[in-house]
């Protein structure tokens, strides 16, 4: 990118045309294919959040997107106009890398005006913006004369940050930056990424193997595996109606029960519901035929001490569609405001994973009997992934 | 696990040192010693007289040359460790960026080059260059002069064996430097906007510094003693220092002279030495204790 300036049009765009809009991108590396027919689209000033195991293709997109790497069959638009083939220089982009990447042999001044150093922006205004950014990062003046080696993980994150957002680029490219963060430190940076975006709008693009970083982060969330992208949606989406099996268990923990389907009707020797019917949302895309994974997530069932017919904490209207387990308390894990009981339930392979708010109930104990109770409108059915 | 910078104050380390401070004292300090010594001394009828004078060093220092073969052995020196650097900056680059799958083949080809014998290696040259060797051969069948191919028994011929025997310690010293270099460095100047020459300018050459100045060094302190290069292929016709202090000895027999002589080139190579140190310490201290955390 030659000029500094904001690459795109600020005039308003009536259609809201992708910022990066990637269609049917493979790519091999010699015979072992790292992705498969992956489409990403990235509106203007959306975050965005690749998320995946490790070797499922999430940083070989990264680094596609940033222009490392060329796909190999696809095209790829940045900005509107195809940007194949084109080097990292020639792209409206900018990475922040997973160990950052500082050089270690210039000052954070010089680092943090490189980019703007190679478009040949005057000094004076090198200076001008490398103290405007650097104020913007929380990072004290008096640091520019210093050496990266000389500062702390997080303020060489900030640092990081600072030269990739100089030249204010159009996508801002992050290849997980906080993995080597202390968790301390980690909530606080990702607060200032988040702040951050919402401050200058700039497209991000976020590549991270921790879900919780994504959930917070994104306003939009691909599930990526062995090469594909598995799902693509908002934080809530991903989290209460995952595509399968998969994503519901990268995403948190949950409880699949198989069941056996007639239609909308299921059925479970474990679960006995009032009204067993699922309606039309609560089937998963990639669910099909007479056999499926009933997903509840741990915080939407209510534990109780006794039968729970006289249960407090089931609103009438849902009381008539309401479900109910028995089972015993094999082991409970005290997690600051909620307690994590695992309740073994016949007829269910896997114990049951019940988050309840530390205060709600007297805890229950080690081989206690218990009732979970959960809405049927919570329940989500999925295909055996 | 953390390692702990020891200081002198530990005298488990004085006594670590012992040995070989011992031998280096014995075998070189006080040789060195007498070195010095010798050189106060006089000659009569090509044997040694020993008297307390400084006549050698007056000649020395009246000889004009004398200095014109040390200024031309300290050029020579120089113009080596250039082309040296020169030539191993593309070669070491390559090996780490570019012939990464040769990269183990490479590094075998030169330790081969490198353990050959230098002698072996020189009589080849001399064989290739000359006027009715390989190379002039194959000029001639081009239908190109021999005349202005005829270097053998120059001091163009005395350079190509200095680099050509010298450029292996330059390589390995660039190519262990670069290859330290963390690849994303690279890929964040790229990503930048810098050009390939930009980003090698800016990131690659400022962080293989320690490998070149090492390089430097070792390459500067060798060809300021270079002995065979001047006589097998420059012919004898252009000596330098170490063939000058040689024939004092030997030819001439004036043992205090070349004694002088010797520690005149032992002067200009710990000045040159003290010099880079001074150098490479400023160096140092401008980016202190760079790449402390990275793994």
């Amino acid at each position: 990118m030659k000029d500094a300036a904001p690459l795109r049009d600020p005039a308003p765009v009536a259609d809201p045309a992708p910022i990066i809009d990637a269609v049917g991108i493979d790519k091999f590396y010699e015979s072992f294919q790292a992705l498969y027919d992956v489409s990403l689209q990235v509106m203007d000033g959306e975050f965005v959040a690749l998320v995946g195991p490790s070797g499922c293709g999430k940083t070989t997109l990264l680094k596609i997107l940033a222009g490392f790497e060329q796909p190999t069959r696809g095209t790829l638009e940045i900005g509107g106009a195809s940007v194949v083939g084109l080097p990292p220089s020639q792209r409206p982009t900018r990475m922040v890398f997973q160990k950052l990447a500082l050089f270690p042999h210039k000052t954070v001044q010089a680092n943090i005006a490189f980019p703007l150093k190679l478009a040949k922006v005057d000094a004076s205004e090198q200076d001008a913006r490398v103290a405007e950014m650097m104020q913007m990062m929380h990072l004290p003046a008096d640091y520019a004369a210093r050496y990266p080696a000389q500062l702390s993980g997080g303020e060489q994150q900030r640092v990081a940050l600072a030269r990739s957002m100089i030249s204010k680029p159009s996508v801002l490219l992050l290849d997980e930056p906080l993995s080597a963060l202390d968790v301390k430190l980690k909530k606080v940076l990702q607060t200032e990424i988040k702040h951050l975006h919402r401050t200058i709008g700039t497209s991000f693009v976020h590549v991270t193997h921790d879900l919780e970083e994504a959930m917070m982060l994104a306003d939009r969330i691909c599930v990526m595996r062995k090469g594909r992208i598995l799902q693509s949606g908002s934080p809530s989406d991903i989290y209460y109606r995952p595509v399968d099996a998969f994503v519901a268990g990268f995403i948190g923990e949950t409880n699949l029960i198989p069941v056996q389907m007639d239609g909308a009707r299921f059925d479970s020797s474990a679960i006995a519901c009032a009204v067993p019917t699922l309606d039309e949302a609560q089937f998963s895309p990639g669910h099909a035929g007479t056999t499926g994974l009933m997903m509840i997530r741990p915080e939407l069932i209510a534990m109780h001490l006794s039968a729970p017919e006289s249960a407090p904490n089931i609103s009438p209207e849902e009381a008539g569609s309401s479900c109910v387990m028995q089972g015993t308390v094999e082991e409970f894990f005290i997690k600051g405001a909620s307690i994590q009981y695992r309740v073994t339930v016949d007829g269910l392979r896997t114990p049951m994973i019940v988050d309840v708010l530390g205060t709600a109930i007297p805890p229950a104990d080690v081989a206690q009997k218990v009732w979970l109770s959960f809405g049927r409108r919570d329940l989500y059915l999925l295909g055996e992934g | 696990m953390r390692i702990t910078a020891k200081t002198w104050r530990d005298p488990s380390l004085w006594l670590a040192t012992l040995p070989l401070a011992a031998i280096m004292a014995f075998f070189f300090l006080i040789p060195l010693g007498m070195t010095a010594l010798l050189s106060f001394q006089g000659t009569e009828y090509y044997r040694l007289v020993w008297t307390w004078s400084s006549d050698t060093w007056v000649d020395v220092f009246t000889h004009w040359h004398y200095w014109s073969i040390l200024i031309r052995t300290l050029t020579m020196a120089l113009i080596c460790v250039a082309l040296c650097i020169l030539i191993s900056l593309p070669v070491a680059y390559a090996m780490v960026h570019r012939l990464k799958s040769l990269e183990n083949h490479i590094t075998i080809l030169i330790v081969f080059a490198f353990l050959t014998d230098a002698v072996l290696k020189t009589f080849g040259w001399v064989l290739f260059l000359d006027r009715t060797g390989v190379m002039n051969g194959a000029l001639h069948a081009l239908g190109l002069g021999a005349e202005a191919t005829d270097i053998l028994f120059t001091q163009a011929a005395t350079m190509l064996g200095m680099v050509y025997n010298l450029l292996p310690y330059t390589i390995f010293c660039i190519y262990l430097s670069m290859q330290r270099i963390d690849r994303d460095l690279m890929l964040a100047a790229y990503d930048a906007g810098a050009s390939r020459f930009r980003t090698f300018w800016e990131v690659t050459l400022p962080l293989a510094r320690p490998g070149i100045l090492a390089g430097a060094i070792l390459v500067f302190v060798l060809a300021l003693g270079v002995f065979l290069e001047p006589k097998v292929m420059g012919g004898g016709t252009s000596p330098m220092a170490a063939e000058l202090i040689r024939q004092t000895f030997e030819t001439r027999v004036n043992w205090p002279l070349g004694a002088a002589l010797t520690l005149v080139v032992i002067t200009i190579g710990t000045a040159t030495l003290a010099l880079a140190g001074a150098v490479a310490a400023r160096a140092m201290r401008a980016a202190p204790a760079r790449q402390e955390d990275t793994q």
